[in-house]
């Protein structure tokens, strides 16, 4: 199945905007597993995930052509 | 009395005289006139919000030019509240505006906060965005918060109900905050001066939307905006839960928000940011009190080398600096050093300690 990946701040620095073809992430959970396997440097900080643009509070489905997006906390100003 | 001043947005189709007075009765209050504050005060104070506070203890510095556009070369050292209040009463004489030099801790943010309305954040730290955040939750005001990141942006309303969803907030989001030096901030990282601009542009616009009750206010939802590709991105914000956010005042003042303020101890232990701030003034000396074969060396123009076996014999020395910042490896001998500083000076110097030392900050050292 087909996820478009998006990503914010600094966390664009290791993973770029993309398109993977996995098999056999099924949720959230799963999905946020394989990307802290893929990308190591996401284990250190805290980041939020976006699953068609709404905030995942809870392990979510994710069905095939899913948006999910990183975002990491800003506080610049 | 205000119509013609006002009269572009009058006029305005969906806007009116209704709206104005929504606008000319709100009490709003910026929270650092930084890069963000700036514009956001610009505007606010433009469109005739009626009485607008600002919350800052800093001054005015050479670096703050690029992007802090309230403020002229002239302005360096001055009170950022002073000037900014100067320069709005200037552009509106027909509003209230309240200055706050101060910087906004546990015991005394929810005074300052109930007497306003909406509180717009353009501070430039986790310590005051989790305070602020956590205040506001508990007083149930109306947040406009943003942020900036590189070339990148942040924008979200907190503490505002929709038809859909009871209000949420930052914990929401981000239920706790990054280790210190997680995430690098505008002194570490860099920033174009026109993003914080854009962004706080845009805060002014959604309190402006928020108090006029027009449009859909960014209400349960952050946006995120990127400068390099004008890309906007808005994720829909739902509770979160597994956080833990004050109720009420005692378990509030409770809470960490590990501030950097004056301890007990009289001295300060600080972070790179408030490193690179105190750098630029000219009353600051950099003491490291490092023995001379440790490593990384550091530049010795900026950093005096006082190792601890030769700090007495400094100590009997008089030197005219009155801030002083002291280093080491992990920040535990300069914490020494700041003590003994400490109890010799009181109150003539203020003295800091580098918190977590050069290890912690390495990226800083080896940049400067």
């Amino acid at each position: 199945m087909e996820i478009e990946i998006i990503s914010f701040g600094q966390i664009t620095e290791f993973i770029n905007n993309q398109k993977i073809e996995v098999d056999g992430i099924a949720d959230t959970d799963a999905f946020k597993q394989y990307l802290e396997d893929r990308f190591p440097a996401l284990k250190g900080i805290k980041y939020k995930l976006a699953l068609n643009k709404n905030i995942v509070q809870q392990n979510t489905e994710i069905l095939n052509q899913a948006t999910i997006a990183i975002m990491p906390p800003f506080s610049g100003g | 009395m205000s119509a013609e001043r006002y009269n572009r947005q009058i006029i305005l189709k969906g806007f009116g005289e209704e709206a104005q007075q929504k606008l000319l009765r709100a009490k709003v209050l910026v929270i650092g006139a930084g890069g963000l504050g700036c514009p956001a005060l610009q505007y606010l104070a433009a469109a005739g919000i009626g009485h607008i506070g600002i919350v800052d203890d800093d001054t005015i510095s050479l670096s703050n030019l690029h992007r802090q556009v309230l403020f002229t070369t002239a302005d360096i050292g001055k009170l950022k509240v002073e000037i900014a209040a100067k320069r709005l009463q200037e552009m509106n004489t027909q509003i209230g505006i309240i200055r706050h030099p101060i910087r906004l801790q546990k015991n005394n943010i929810l005074d300052i906060l109930s007497r306003y309305d909406y509180i717009l954040d353009g501070t430039d730290n986790f310590e005051s965005r989790y305070l602020i955040n956590d205040a506001c939750a508990l007083l149930n005001k109306p947040l406009i918060f943003a942020a900036v990141s590189g070339f990148e942006g942040q924008l979200a309303i907190f503490n505002a109900p929709d038809h859909l969803t009871p209000s949420t907030n930052y914990r929401d989001i981000f239920p706790i905050p990054p280790d210190k030096g997680e995430v690098a901030n505008c002194a570490e990282n860099g920033i174009l001066g026109v993003l914080p601009g854009i962004l706080g542009t845009m805060a002014a616009a959604e309190t402006i939307k928020l108090i006029a009750k027009i449009g859909q206010p960014l209400i349960n939802k952050i946006l995120n905006y990127n400068l390099l590709t004008q890309e906007q991105y808005t994720i829909n914000i739902s509770h979160g839960g597994g956080y833990i956010l004050p109720k009420t005042v005692d378990d509030f003042l409770n809470m960490d928000y590990q501030d950097t303020s004056e301890g007990p101890q009289g001295y300060i232990e600080i972070d790179a940011s408030e490193l690179v701030k105190l750098q630029q003034l000219e009353s600051t000396i950099l003491i490291d009190v490092r023995e001379r074969h440790e490593v990384p060396i550091l530049d010795k123009q900026i950093f005096t080398q006082v190792p601890m076996s030769e700090f007495g014999a400094f100590m009997s020395k008089e030197f005219y600096q009155k801030h002083v910042v002291l280093i080491c490896q992990h920040g535990i001998r300069s914490v020494a050093a700041a003590e003994a500083m400490q109890e010799k000076y009181g109150d003539a110097k203020k003295i800091y300690s580098l918190k977590g030392g050069i290890v912690k900050w390495r990226d800083h050292f080896l940049k400067s």
